[in-house]
């Protein structure tokens, strides 16, 4: 990890780049800081704090904030007063572990990589765009960036939101959308794809702090297209806050207040008063996008983002680089966080053949053997972590303390535990005083226990011979008035913990073989690219589809939004999938049945038809689900009664073929025809893009063609909104509607009619047209039966669920299960392509490491106990535990690769057959006895 | 201790993912809070066996704090 | 990642140590390369470390 550096130059070509960089100093050994934050505390100058977006002040030297990596304070050498005027140097002498150096250069820095992968982010909005809103000329308008500091219970108000003009809280707050994007002013016409979805989690915020607060969002379209967002709307909606459709067009001054000057799509114009207005800002292409394109030569589109093709969305124009993020196009946290896998594996792609060379394998010395006929011999180490634990809590008086325990043969104090010196320290004394248990009083063990057990590992221990007390977290920090009480609490723990660790045993590092197999379910884009992706890395996969052919339903589309020509792309990719050698193609197949766990699973594919109907067995290490969706076909506005009815896919046939009449006169469009709380509850997302493409196209064949689009929200985000604005300009006319009056579509001999309430010109219209065509949405197919064969959890809508919506996208609850496509959610190609490199790189992860690690903390059930009621079985959330047939009867079974240690199933075992690695009965039991101990010795002396 | 005010011991089982990150997050904005508790660190509350509450009041806590 | 000064073989470079930047890196090193993780500012989380909660699930973010 190289921070605090510049990006100057970039030579060769792909397999064999030389990056040239400058990292400027920081002033600050990161060796040696510990972080302990007393030179910030010394530092006399004041510094705008750019991590609260200038909303607090902090010193020149100081550390973004407490969780930052690396963990190191650093000098900001332009309010710095020795690096700008050579003076002051406070912080130097403060510093107990004399981490400050001025002396530090700037030194370049030459990378040899094969591979470069740009995530450079995303850019602000010039604050010009931001004027005519008032924002610089009047406090109390903010940014929804400065916002979401201001909301933030750890920000520099402690999450109090106050009026920075006179304090007051605020009663009523405005939040203005398609701030610096969707505007042509400032040359952003894209939509930013995000701010719709944090204004609605700032206002439920807000709402959650004080639920008397009045909050309007003025919207154009709310773009909560993603998955499940639309409920957050819905939620939003359903407790009081107002979405009003209108464009603002200024923000000034009035009294202590703020006057929103605004026109709604009925052309009239309104005025409002607000105590706060919040700007949505959106996402502009990074500042240094114009440089990185000159060193890496990469192509930018018309908005400065890195250009990509539809087919191949984080492929740069320059072989060897890919991107990934905001730089590839506006969008949020869990996108870019699947762009990120899938761009590792196109680097993986390009480095196959280096794969490994430059990782580093580490070596252990071997374990020393500790068997329950060893005495117990505890050492116990207290932490000063600088003055952070010794300024509140009296370690000495704690070490002391600990000495006088049961089964402690030795205790002393370190001044920093995590230290270089401590742990070559640690380690000698576990030799010399024949440790084998290790307790050490310090910090989290979230955060610091990997470190230590790594400590053990070096000197011969079984790293579940520790345990870790925190004094400092949960005590030091947060008793730091009452320094008796927090020593009192520290000898406690410390007990609690000695008590604990002596029924600590050693546990195995148990791995298990994976099999270097992948079965790919669904022979659409998404299980093609997923398969070919794997394949690229050199690991074999069954691809399983359903229908005779692969292709999916990429058949029924004929260009892209883009332009992109689909069957000509589809061709080269299911020839690329049926030629390789390291994909098996089964088509007219289901999945009949699958057992087993990550690395080893074993499944049954049923495929054939009639006479040729066989069932063949395979056994691979992962799954990866793409099995799509389909068409939603809703029996609404005279679908399938009258043939001038169609879908947008039927429209999309029809306009690719020669019919002369194929783009006729007159067209009615109707959006979420059937979804967003009819008969499906969610927004498809591609609908709106799906109707923009034919409204081009019809234009293209037929430019007097008369097409009205009704629509709730245009949901064109990103770089489509391009297209628009095109269809817009070249005459098609775009009416919202009201969900309470939807329109209604009848049979009119040859014509349809269409009656709706024109929101415009706030008039009924009765219309007959020569063709209705309906955004109808798309369902996931066969996520029922799917998700019980395999465990997996489905939404409300029957898609399939991620093991966490935001930073694992692409992972199922169940390890080694991978989602992708639309049966993880409705998606436009260029996104669902992403996805599947993501799944794919998520699932060449346990097949390049051919094992898998289980954390020894697993459950264990003891067989002999067990009395195979299947209680465990039913509790457990991950499907790690099997019951098998034990001689003649039932018994449970852990399958540990799978266990994610939560304990539900020896929490509630009635035999107590059940043990968790580390947190056994009986550790937790003398954990709570210990705390006992000191309550009965309490009471003894107050009574 | 002093006898005239009331200082409940506490026997806090707090989750490794939620509630034990969530008080040392505490810590680190510094928040203060009473000095009365003393917490024991589960992977899950799920670990959190009802007789290991009942253990806690027979032990003499005067409260116990489940946090997950 | 360590800090070794040798140059290695099977090496990518990622450039800005945002959030997609964090994820890449992480990946790349699960896929069994080495990472040079580049960022410009004094510590790496990015935008995101700012935000106080994800949407929709008002998860925090940190």
């Amino acid at each position: 990890m190289i921070t605090n550096a510049d990006f100057l130059a970039l030579e060769g070509k792909l397999g064999n780049f030389t990056a040239k960089l400058n990292i400027r100093p920081r002033y600050i050994d990161a060796d040696a800081c510990t972080a302990c934050g007393l030179c910030t505390q010394y530092c006399p100058k004041h510094h705008s704090d750019s991590y609260n977006e200038g909303l607090a002040v902090t010193r020149p030297i100081h550390i973004d904030y407490a969780q930052a990596v690396p963990a190191t304070y650093y000098i900001d050498p332009a309010s710095c007063m020795y690096v700008q005027h050579d003076t002051c140097q406070i912080c130097v002498p403060v510093c107990q572990s004399h981490a400050i150096n001025f002396n530090q250069q700037p030194e370049p820095r030459d990378l040899k990589v094969g591979a470069v992968i740009l995530s450079p982010g995303f850019g602000k909005i010039a604050s010009e765009t931001l004027e005519k809103f008032s924002y610089g000329k009047h406090p109390d308008v903010v940014t929804a960036y400065e916002y979401e500091r201001m909301t933030t219970a750890s920000g520099p108000f402690l999450g109090e939101i106050r009026c920075f003009s006179d304090g007051r809280h605020p009663k009523s707050m405005a939040f203005i959308q398609c701030v610096g994007s969707r505007d042509l002013g400032c040359d952003n016409g894209y939509c930013s794809s995000v701010c719709c979805m944090y204004a609605i989690k700032e206002a439920l915020v807000t709402k959650e702090h004080d639920p008397e607060v009045d909050i309007t969002i003025y919207y154009m379209d709310i773009r909560t297209q993603g998955k499940d967002f639309d409920a957050a709307r819905e939620r939003a909606e359903a407790i009081g806050i107002k979405f009003v459709r209108a464009k603002v067009a200024d923000v000034t001054p009035w009294d202590n207040h703020l006057k929103l000057t605004y026109s709604t799509l009925d052309g009239q114009h309104k005025f409002d008063a607000h105590d706060m207005v919040v700007l949505s800002v959106g996402l502009e292409s990074p500042k240094d996008a114009g440089k990185i394109s000159e060193i890496t030569k990469i192509e930018l589109n018309q908005y400065d983002f890195c250009k990509t093709e539809t087919f191949t969305p984080l492929q740069t124009t320059e072989d060897g680089i890919v991107v990934a993020g905001a730089f590839q196009g506006p969008k949020d946290i869990p996108e870019s966080v699947t762009q990120s896998s899938g761009a590792a594996i196109l680097a993986s792609t390009v480095l196959k053949k280096q794969r490994g060379r430059g990782t580093v394998n580490k070596e252990y010395p071997d374990e020393l053997a500790v068997t329950d006929e060893d005495e117990v011999r505890i050492g116990v180490f207290v932490c000063h972590c600088g003055i952070n634990i010794s300024s509140v809590v009296d370690c000495p008086e704690v070490a002391e303390n600990a000495g006088g325990m049961e089964n402690v043969a030795y205790y002393t104090e370190n001044l920093y535990s995590c230290s270089q010196d401590a742990q070559e320290q640690i380690k000698q004394t576990i030799k010399d005083k024949k440790l084998n248990r290790v307790v050490i009083a310090a910090c989290s063990p979230r955060t610091h226990e990997p470190l230590f057990q790594e400590t053990l590992k070096d000197a011969g221990l079984n790293r579940n011979l520790f345990e870790m007390v925190n004094i400092r977290d949960q005590c030091s920090w947060v008793h730091a008035n009452d320094p008796e009480a927090a020593t009192e609490k520290s000898k406690d723990l410390v007990r609690m913990a000695v008590s604990k660790a002596a029924h600590i045993q050693p546990l195995p590092e148990q791995t298990v073989p994976v099999i270097p197999k992948a079965l790919v379910l669904g022979g659409g884009i998404a299980g093609m690219t997923a398969a070919l992706s794997l394949a690229d890395q050199g690991f074999y996969s069954v691809l399983v589809e359903k229908s005779s052919k692969i292709g999916g339903n990429l058949q029924n589309l004929k260009n892209t939004l883009a332009g992109d020509e689909t069957a000509g792309y589809l061709k080269t990719l299911t020839a690329k999938v049926k030629r390789s050698k390291n994909i098996d193609i089964v088509t007219d197949a289901v999945l009949a049945q699958t057992n087993g766990f990550i690395g080893n699973f074993s499944s049954v594919i049923e495929s054939g038809k009639g006479k040729k109907k066989k069932e063949q067995t395979y056994d691979h290490g992962v799954i990866v689900v793409a099995t799509g969706g389909y068409e939603h076909r809703p029996d609404l506005y005279q679908l399938g009664k009258s043939k001038k009815v169609v879908t947008q896919r039927e429209l999309e046939t029809k306009l690719a073929g020669r019919a002369k009449n194929r783009a006729p006169d007159s067209i009615v469009m109707i959006q979420c025809a059937g979804s967003r709380g009819e008969d499906l509850n969610y927004c498809s997302k591609v609908c709106c893009n799906h109707a923009i493409k034919n409204t081009l196209k019809i234009k293209e064949i037929n430019p007097d063609s008369q097409i009205i689009v009704l629509y709730r929200d245009m949901r064109t985000y990103g770089f489509a909104e391009d297209a628009y604005l095109e269809a817009r300009k070249k005459g098609v006319i775009f009416i919202p509607y009201e969900v309470g009056r939807r329109p209604v579509v009848t049979s009119k001999g040859a014509k349809v009619q269409v009656d709706f309430f024109d929101t415009i010109m706030q008039e009924e219209v009765s219309m007959t047209t020569d063709l209705v065509a309906l955004s109808v949405g798309i369902v996931p197919d066969g996520t029922d039966e799917l998700s019980k064969m395999l465990k997996l959890p489905v939404t409300a809508s029957g898609f399939f669920l991620e093991a966490h919506v935001t930073l694992r996208p692409v992972e199922a609850a169940v390890d080694g299960v991978y989602i992708c496509g639309l049966a993880h959610a409705p998606k436009p190609v260029e996104e669902t392509i992403a996805q599947a490199q993501a799944a794919a790189a998520k699932a060449a992860m346990p097949l390049v490491k051919r094992y898998v690690t289980v954390d020894p903390i697993v459950s264990s059930v003891e067989q002999d106990k067990c009395i195979g009621c299947g209680i465990c079985v039913s509790l457990c959330p991950y499907g790690a535990i099997q019951m098998e047939k034990v001689g003649k009867k039932r018994k449970a079974r852990t399958v540990s690769a799978s266990c994610k240690a939560c304990g539900i199933c020896s929490a509630r075992c009635p035999t107590f057959a059940i043990s968790m690695g580390g947190f056994t009965n009986e550790q937790l039991t003398s954990q709570i006895e210990a705390f006992g101990n000191n309550v009965a010795s309490e009471k003894v002396m107050a009574s | 201790m002093s006898d005239n005010s009331f200082s409940p011991k506490i026997l806090g089982f707090l989750c490794n993912w939620c509630c034990y990150a969530a008080a040392d997050a505490a810590g680190v904005s510094r928040f203060q809070y009473p000095p009365n508790l003393r917490t024991v660190r589960v992977m899950c509350t799920g670990r959190v066996d009802p007789s290991f509450v009942l253990k806690g009041f027979l032990e003499g806590a005067d409260a116990i704090f489940t946090g997950g | 990642m360590g800090k070794a000064m040798i140059q290695r073989e099977g090496a990518v470079m990622i450039l800005g140590g945002g959030i997609a930047g964090i994820q890449a890196a992480l990946d790349m090193t699960d896929l069994g390369y080495y990472v040079y993780l580049v960022e410009k500012s004094p510590a790496v989380g990015g935008v995101m470390a700012k935000l106080d909660k994800t949407f929709p699930t008002n998860d925090c973010s940190l």
